[in-house]
């Protein structure tokens, strides 16, 4: 009925039902994509929560808790997460000050939900400020039901923040673009200036908004206004480097930096063609894509492929993916989307085929896009029942568990080789013990700067420096030579499983079976 | 024959409780929270050569040197304390009696060197000590728990005395000093006796435990290391009575005890192929003690125990500290002392003054046992080391190393310019996007997009 309404708003009086409640709606052109707003901020924040701390938090996770736990200076994470590693801090530095009065895993997947619901008010008015409150509010809805949207701000990672300010620079480009107002010019910098505070990533963006006002035919921008947007970017930009040398860590950043470029590949080119799309709704990316076929496209449509393009074509070249990287895209998808029902909405030919009914079949069409993404979203929130999933997309099944178990087991000090950084990560950040990945490589060319190798995992054990080995099935899966070899020295050194974490997982016959995610062994020098 | 019957069956029930409890030590009931003791004797070492400079601790005095000849006034040529380097060579020291007097000059504490010059030895070494460097997992135990710098050797020279001193309060006096045999206690009590009588489990525990070398011996034989360190082995009900003669085993059924299950009430423990006496490595036996330690203390054992190292002797090495005169035996120059325990006070330097019959003076105070002999009786025990008052800490293990962890690139005020930077960008991004709403709700609105 929502959608109805929505669809409906400046309609003729003699088109509505009879009902006297909506004749509010009618008589208020506002209140329907106001109401539509609100639907989606209630629906958005409930997706974005509802049983968010189900699963432990998994390895990035852990890497940014720990690091605002870090700067809070909470002794428990401060021997084993270094404030510095590879990223701007600002969604960190927000996240300490709630380190400082207490240590819950889950307050960072609040404020990155918080900012996932921020993110979906940021799309509504970039809708509005580039079409109409009604274009905003639907693309407010899809963003809200978006499982690529809510599976990234459901987790602490920086994607969500970094978004969010993103999206708000979006807004202020278009409200530039429409009214020519150089305020506005600035006030993007600022926006994305504080994107790139939370990821230095966002300077991608630039790249779009350079390709928009190059290619097009109707907007220009002024030598000073880019002056004066250069300044602003430049002097927050600068937060991160003046933070770094003040901190004495000026050779942090570079270490990644290096890293990053010359690592490896971890996905195939075809990775983002295979995920994303999924993510962001097959229907929604059909219907964004249909509204853009055969038209004659104004700077609107410009901007937002530019501003989508950019990060596509960025990502999709530099050898490390990951899976919400192009999280930036999920806006402009649901803004081309929403502008498509509208178009549909509005079309006579649409009208015409449907015999009068084209309302009723842009509404059809919104509720079809709500609808799949609806299903596509609730498994996302439900706790998941498998034991694989893609890194970036989900939590650890039973890493809160198994650590917690050994904070509360495992004698302090006591030091523990896992099968990767990940559990790593994980083990340390629950169970406060050191931990060491099997499958950190020796070699510094091939490794994150922030993880340590040991030299000789026999010596090690031989020597009783490393006292218990944990096996986990996410790893296992990833690298199943690491996982051979794990178990090798477990077998060579008499190891003695003395706990086990297990998760419940759907067989094809629907039956559901418990089976070992993580186990611990003591190991004998 | 009923009346018979009845009586059997009532005598086994009296006799049941205390078979149960010999079985299981946890049972057994104790003064204190420790349920498990473990010691282990080491070998050969003063307390200035291991824990000469450890802060906190009476260690090495400022403007020691030594004198190479006690018979002249002049200090020239004096020998000054040293860092023995990894590198250096090994020294092994005599310390038999003689030198032991030489060295003690009637409490002067003077003749480190020159015992040994007046032998036509060099002597230099004995004023060598260690740090952290070479012993980084007892400098770690001393920072976790307890260091005694008031433990001194029983007696004034003599190894086998010290272990007799260890497990029976006492040791038969010999002609010069120093017994040479392994005969002649065969009668003596012990501590094993003790906790035997009252069905309390206990165990000698010997690293690569020969069981043919047993017996009371005499010349070559008497002096293999084994018979030296286990006294038990000389006395012939610890072979030969059912009840005492699985006592002593190897070190390995420690570990098997330890993961069985079976751990004893009191365990003692003695190292030969991992001794660190010289020219022995240090570092092999303090890995060696480590392993048996880690091990505890990842037991389900360590909450109800405590775990105790000591030496044997000073080993000819300099010590500072004049030895208290107790009895015509004793004591003897200091040796390092070390208590783990979660009960134990952390960090803690004891200055009780205590010899090596505090160990079968603590089980008796522990297990309620009469004392054995004057010295144990008359002993602190080692009370003073724990604190049963504060709650266990948790159990923890102790790292082998002393290098500082990878330090954090940030530096101690990286979290204040975190702060001030991030913050000023945040308020004046935020303060700049107001500004520009503000702005705009002033002006009138106009819009001419709409969807194209």
């Amino acid at each position: 009925m929502i959608v109805v309404d929505l669809l409906r708003r400046g309609a003729p009086a003699g088109d509505a039902p009879g009902s006297p409640g909506l004749d509010v709606l009618r008589h208020d052109p506002r209140l329907a994509p106001r109401l539509g707003l609100t639907v989606a901020l209630v629906v958005g924040a409930f997706l974005r929560l509802w049983q968010i701390g189900s699963l432990g938090l998994n390895s990035d996770e852990t890497v940014y808790a720990g690091q605002a736990a870090s700067i809070a200076g909470n002794p428990a994470y401060t021997d084993y997460f270094p404030i510095f590693r590879a990223h701007p801090l600002l969604f960190q530095s927000l996240l300490s000050v709630y380190y400082q009065w207490s240590d819950s895993d889950m307050a960072g997947r609040v404020l990155s939900a918080a900012f996932g619901v921020a993110t979906i008010f940021a799309t509504y008015k970039v809708g509005a400020a580039l079409y109409d409150r009604r274009v905003g509010a639907i693309a407010a809805l899809v963003l809200a039901v978006m499982p690529y949207h809510v599976v990234v701000t459901r987790q602490i990672l920086l994607d969500g923040a970094m978004v969010f300010f993103a999206t708000t620079g979006l807004y202020f480009l278009a409200r530039y673009c429409g009214e020519r107002l150089d305020r506005y010019a600035l006030a993007c910098a600022a926006a994305m200036g504080l994107a790139f505070l939370t990821k230095e990533t966002a300077v991608v963006l630039w790249g779009g908004v350079y390709l928009f006002f190059m290619l097009s035919r109707t907007m220009s921008i002024r030598l000073p206004t880019v002056f004066g947007m250069a300044v602003v970017f430049s002097g927050l930009a600068l937060a991160f480097w003046l933070a770094l040398r003040l901190s004495g860590a000026a050779r942090t950043g570079d270490n990644y930096v290096v890293w990053q470029l010359f690592r490896r590949p971890n996905h195939t080119l075809a990775f983002y063609a295979q995920t994303v799309p999924v993510s962001i709704g097959l229907v929604v990316v059909a219907v964004a894509a249909a509204g853009l076929i055969g038209r004659r496209l104004a700077w609107q449509e410009g901007l937002l492929l530019a501003w989508a393009v950019v990060p596509l074509a960025f990502f999709e070249l530099m050898p490390v993916k990951g899976f919400q990287y192009l999280l930036p895209v999920a806006p402009v998808a649901a803004v081309l989307a929403g502008r498509s029902v509208m178009l549909v909405f509005r079309s006579q030919r649409v009208a015409s085929w449907t015999r009068g009914r084209g309302r009723l079949a842009a509404a059809g069409l919104l509720a079809l896009m709500l609808t799949a993404q609806s299903v596509a979203v609730w498994p996302v929130v439900s706790p998941t029942a498998s034991a694989t999933f893609l890194a970036g997309a989900g939590g650890l099944p039973a890493g809160r568990e198994a650590g917690t178990w050994v904070g509360r087991n495992l004698p302090r000090g006591s030091v523990l080789l896992t099968l990767g950084p990940s559990m790593a990560n994980v083990i340390e950040f629950y169970g406060h013990r050191q931990a060491y990945g099997l499958s950190v490589s020796p070699n510094p060319l091939n490794r994150n700067p922030a993880y340590v190798p040991v030299e000789n995992v026999d010596r090690e054990l031989r020597q009783g420096n490393l006292q218990y080995v944990v096996w986990d099935s996410f790893s296992a899966e990833r690298s199943p030579s690491f996982s051979a070899k794990l178990l090798g020295y477990v077998h060579k050194y008499r190891g003695i499983a003395i706990h086990t974490e297990s998760v419940a997982v759907t067989a094809d016959d629907g039956s559901v079976t418990h089976r070992p995610a993580v186990t611990v062994y003591e190991v004998q020098p | 024959m009923r009346r018979r019957l009845l009586t059997a069956v009532m005598a086994l029930l009296v006799v049941m409780p205390a078979t149960v409890a010999s079985a299981t030590p946890s049972a057994v009931p104790t003064t204190t929270p420790i349920k498990h003791l473990v010691v282990l004797m080491q070998g050969n070492h003063s307390f200035d050569n291991y824990f000469g400079t450890y802060p906190g601790a009476d260690g090495i005095p400022k403007g020691v040197c030594q004198k190479v000849n006690l018979l002249v006034k002049t200090t020239k040529g004096c020998v000054t304390p040293f860092h023995i380097s990894p590198t250096s060579a090994p020294v092994d020291l005599d310390h038999g009696p003689a030198v032991q007097k030489y060295q003690y000059d009637d409490g002067r504490m003077d003749g480190f060197v020159a015992a040994y010059r007046r032998l036509g030895q060099d002597g230099t070494g004995a004023m060598g000590h260690y740090d952290g460097r070479e012993l980084p997992y007892y400098w770690n135990l001393a920072e976790s728990f307890v260091l005694f710098d008031r433990f001194f050797a029983s007696t004034r020279a003599g190894n086998r005395e010290s272990y007799l001193y260890w497990v029976a309060g006492t040791a038969p006096s010999s002609p010069d000093g120093v017994l040479r045999d392994s005969a002649g206690y065969d009668a003596l009590p012990t501590i094993f006796d003790r906790l035997a009588a009252r069905g309390i489990p206990a165990k000698f525990y010997v690293e690569n435990y020969n069981p043919r070398l047993a017996g009371p011996a005499s010349g070559s034989r008497s002096r293999t290391s084994q018979l030296v360190k286990v006294p038990l082995l000389s006395m012939s009900r610890f072979r030969t009575d059912p009840a005492l003669s699985g006592t002593v085993v190897d070190l390995s059924q420690y570990y098997r005890d330890l993961r069985d299950g079976t751990l004893p009430a009191v365990s003692y423990v003695v190292m030969t192929g991992s001794s660190e006496n010289p020219p022995s490595r240090v570092d092999i036996g303090q890995e060696a003690v480590r392993k048996m330690t880690s091990a505890l203390m990842r037991s389900s054992y360590w909450a109800t125990s405590a775990f105790l190292l000591t030496y044997d002797g000073w080993g000819g090495w300099y010590d500072h500290v004049p030895p208290p005169r107790v009895d015509a035996h004793g004591y003897g120059f200091r040796v390092p002392a070390l208590l783990a325990s979660p009960y134990a006070r952390r960090g803690f330097v004891d200055h009780t003054v205590l010899d090596y019959t505090a160990v079968p003076r603590f089980i008796e105070q522990n297990w309620s046992l009469a004392p054995l002999a004057q010295r144990d009786a008359a002993s602190a025990g080692l009370a003073s080391a724990f604190d049963f008052a504060a709650p266990p800490s948790q159990a923890r293990i102790v790292g082998a190393t002393r290098a500082a962890p990878p330090p954090d690139p940030a530096g101690p005020h990286a979290s204040t310019a975190i702060y001030a930077c991030y913050g000023l960008a945040l308020v004046f991004a935020v303060g700049l996007m107001v500004w520009a709403r503000v702005r705009r709700a002033q002006r009138p609105r106009g819009r001419a997009t709409r969807v194209a």
